[in-house]
């Protein structure tokens, strides 16, 4: 029993199911070690992409479809487009990926990886090897160390890659400042970038929920057409014209695609980021479920 | 490189704390807030030992090299610490071997022929023949040992000699062969800032008429610390000795310093912050801890007491003994030197299995109490780490056990005098004398391996700052009839301690833990 005790002790203490932290008061003295990335190559062999596949189709595909009510548009973007490519999108639930990955066409749901927050999904094993498995994850490091070569790798062997470049996600449902990465990825990548709007699935499962809400949530994801780097264009302004290109599908979900595109011409796209408001009425706009797109049934009597 | 000592903070994320307690450790969770004392990491030690040496016998300060100091026919005599040096003993070959053959050599080639070597043990135990072979190595023990080779004897009024008084009145009483000798080398092992300088001779060498002069409840009350040579008294009277001893003979003195590496590299865990443990260590410690607790008790000693410390020599100066001993005291901060800001209500020490007088023996309780209330408790420099009338908590199991044969003095002192007073000033008033001069216990000094009938007088004075500070000690797991006969009291688990401490302290205390072995000397500003 007292062994018990002790690996108990022992395993609480050092967080074994998490990343091990230093004490805040001994961060100055600690020797940060470069952390070992975390082994994902097995999660795009055969085996594990049949298994995803499994997963994708047959377990969250259906779940995705029952528990929301799931309106897909752009996914004509894909036609014709026969290069990897880096997927972004806005990011304010852990439904996000889910919501992407069983939306994709059948033959890019199969090569697409999908960067994740190296602290948050890989800092304990089961964790890791779980959103490897199912979402053919990567890790991704926060703290700003740098580009990982593992992103660039996959690109150049064909894989797609979808980034959220406001690096968390969103605690009031509104988008943040997009981070450059993704753009930089893309420009040394030489690779289109993939603009997508998620709405909804902040008011479906936000943060702290593990499953979405009852009563069929309306969430929608748009895809919006490639953007190249031009060639002037340095990856700061390249960063800045895909979060432009975000803003615009999320304007066009709000109404309609010509007027979010005369908007956009004219630089009055509303700002993803919302209004300035109190915290808790920036949460309230964006806990309402996003328009129904279903036409009204006709009425059998006015 | 390494990284300096600092005063962690425990936050949520913080690992639970090893603790030693005796022939055991273990892991305690410290309440958020309390502080926690880590000494600097090991210093890198010098790259070639015997070239060290070498250069500090050839180089000295502030005297001829050693090699002028040695002719034919001259009396050398050599003196060295015992076994109480350092703790955990050190992995062979030793420090002190190393330099006794470096120091015979020089004296070999000067055509040197009376030379003789002395355990400077004081009141200690003399040292079994293996254990002088220990510490001064083979071809040293057999060159001198029996007759050159000899432990001190405080008790062979033939051989001492009276240099004189001191201007306070003192006694300068030591071995009369060290006296009278054409010139003196010490070698020491300068573990801690207590170690070196005048005491080495002064102490090491001298009978109870001199050392009753500073080994009292007064002086020890008025060193503070003794860690502190500047502000011990203490040694101010080792120091006054020293001259008196210096006016009739010429002392070289060769200081050593060590890094902290205290334990082996099995037992890395028990050097390494937390936080810093890898699986491997994590693993060490649970399957370590388990051994151990599964162990039969002797066999436990035995694994403990066979410990051996991979030290690596940091430093070796030589020459005269204010000098090399400042050099010593620099690099032996610069070790284990920390900056803490303020005293706490509560200090917690964990106390590990060995003190300087238990080495191949059973830690008794009153060595539990000079262990944690004296050496422990004056691991400062400024001020106690603790606030006065504050809490001492201390972790041992302080078993109701001695050695006979090493600690007999010790049975009747814990039995007849701590049953009668715990107050330093009264034990010694009433009791001192009658067990310095009692000839059973000195004959067991002189012809077994006991302690001097007078020596736990001198462990508990050495409690006697730590009594007259605190408001309490507590002792963690402790045999609570043992604390008792020590007027203190124990508790089952650190969160009761804890809980009995708000009594004194109040319900929201400060809380240090100096986080030691290996050492680490606080400066309380």
């Amino acid at each position: 029993m007292t062994l018990v005790r002790d690996v108990k002790q022992v395993a609480r203490g050092w967080r074994w199911t998490h990343r091990p932290l230093p004490p805040r008061s001994a961060e100055p003295h600690h020797v940060f070690t470069e952390p070992r990335e975390f082994p994902t190559d097995w999660a795009r062999s055969r085996p594990a992409r049949v298994a995803r596949e499994v997963i994708l189709r047959a377990g969250l595909g259906p779940i995705v479809r029952r528990e929301t009510t799931l309106h897909v548009d752009g996914l004509d973007v894909f036609d014709g487009l026969d290069e990897p490519v880096v997927l972004v999108a806005n990011h304010s639930s852990h439904l996000d990926t889910a919501l992407l990955l069983t939306t994709l066409p059948v033959e890019w749901q199969r090569k697409v990886t999908v960067g994740a927050a190296a602290d948050y999904f890989f800092d304990a094993w089961w964790r890791a090897v779980g959103s490897a498995l199912a979402f053919s994850t990567f890790p991704i490091e926060r703290s700003g160390v740098g580009l990982s070569e593992t992103p660039l790798r996959l690109l150049a062997e064909g894989w797609s890659v979808l980034m959220y470049p406001e690096g968390t996600r969103s605690p009031d449902g509104w988008a943040r400042r997009f981070r450059l990465g993704a753009a930089y990825l893309a420009s040394q990548a030489r690779v289109p970038v993939l603009p997508v709007a998620i709405v909804g699935s902040y008011a479906a499962m936000p943060k702290g929920r593990g499953w979405p809400k009852p009563g069929r949530p309306e969430v929608h994801v748009r895809y919006g057409r490639p953007l190249r780097q031009a060639d002037q264009e340095s990856p700061r302004e390249f960063g800045q014209r895909i979060s432009t290109a975000v803003s615009t599908l999320l304007d066009e979900d709000r109404s309609d695609w010509y007027a979010a595109m005369r908007r956009a011409a004219d630089g009055a796209t509303p700002s993803p980021s919302g209004p300035e408001a109190a915290h808790w009425r920036r949460v309230w706009e964006s806990t309402a479920s996003p328009q129904s797109v279903r036409r009204p049934r006709p009425r059998a009597w006015r | 490189m390494s990284r300096p000592g600092f005063v962690l903070t425990v936050d949520e994320r913080t690992p639970p704390l090893l603790m030693h307690s005796g022939e055991s450790f273990r892991l305690e969770e410290f309440p958020l807030g309390s502080r926690v004392i880590y000494p600097p990491e090991s210093l890198p030690g010098v790259p070639d030992v015997d070239e060290a040496i070498e250069q500090a016998l050839l180089h000295p300060t502030d005297s001829e090299p050693l090699p002028e100091l040695l002719r034919p026919g001259m009396r050398l005599t050599i003196a060295f610490d015992d076994l109480s040096l350092p703790l955990p003993p050190m992995r062979k070959p030793d420090i002190r071997q190393r330099i006794l053959e470096h120091v015979l050599e020089h004296a070999a080639r000067a055509g040197v022929d009376d030379v003789q070597l002395i355990a400077a043990n004081a009141l200690h135990r003399r040292m079994t023949p293996d254990e002088l072979k220990t510490i001064v190595g083979e071809r040293v023990f057999r060159s001198f040992y029996p007759d050159n080779l000899v432990n001190f004897d405080a008790e062979d009024r033939d051989n001492l000699a009276h240099l004189g008084k001191t201007d306070k009145d003192e006694d300068v009483e030591i071995s009369r062969r060290a006296a009278e000798s054409d010139l003196l080398v010490y070698v020491n092992v300068n573990l801690v800032a207590m170690d070196g300088g005048w005491k080495s001779t002064a102490i090491g060498l001298a009978s109870y008429n001199s050392l009753r002069h500073h080994h009292n409840s007064h002086t020890m009350v008025h060193s503070r610390s003794f860690m502190d040579p500047h502000a011990s008294q203490l040694h101010s009277s080792a120091w006054r000795m020293g001259r008196v001893l210096s006016e009739h003979v010429k002392v070289f003195q060769i200081e050593t310093t060590l890094n902290n590496d205290a334990f082996p590299s099995q037992y890395g865990f028990l050097t390494k912050r937390e936080w810093e443990w890898s699986l491997r260590d994590q693993t060490m410690f649970l399957g370590a801890k388990r051994g151990i607790d599964l162990m039969p008790a002797k066999a436990r000693r035995r694994l403990f007491q066979s410990m051996e410390a991979p030290y690596q020599v940091t430093g070796i100066s030589a020459g005269a003994v204010e000098p090399v001993h400042a050099q010593t005291l620099e690099r032996v901060h610069r070790q284990q030197l920390v900056e803490v800001d303020g005293q706490s209500d509560i200090g917690v020490f964990g106390l590990p299995y060995l003190c300087p007088y238990n080495v191949n023996s059973v830690m008794n309780p009153i060595l539990a109490a000079c262990l944690g209330l004296g050496y422990f408790f004056n691991m400062y420099v400024g001020q106690p780490i603790v606030r006065k009338g504050g809490v001492l908590i201390l972790n041992h199991p302080v078993p109701w056990e001695f050695s006979t044969l090493h600690h007999p003095s010790y049975v009747d002192f814990f039995d007849e005098v701590l049953s009668v007073s715990t107050d330093p000033k009264v034990i010694e008033q009433k009791f001192e004398q009658q067990y310095a001069t009692d000839p059973w216990y000195v004959h067991l000094y002189r012809t077994s391996y006991a302690y001097h009938g007078v020596h736990p007088f001198y462990m508990w004075y050495w409690c006697a700052h730590a009594l007259d500070h605190l408001g309490e000690v507590i002792w963690v797991g402790g045999d609570r009839r043992a604390v008792a006969r020590m007027g203190m009291r124990s508790a089952s688990t650190f969160a009761d301690a804890l809980e009995m401490a708000t009594d004194s302290v109040g319900r929201s205390p400060s809380i240090t833990y100096l986080h030691s072995p290996p050492h680490a000397l606080a400066q309380v500003k």
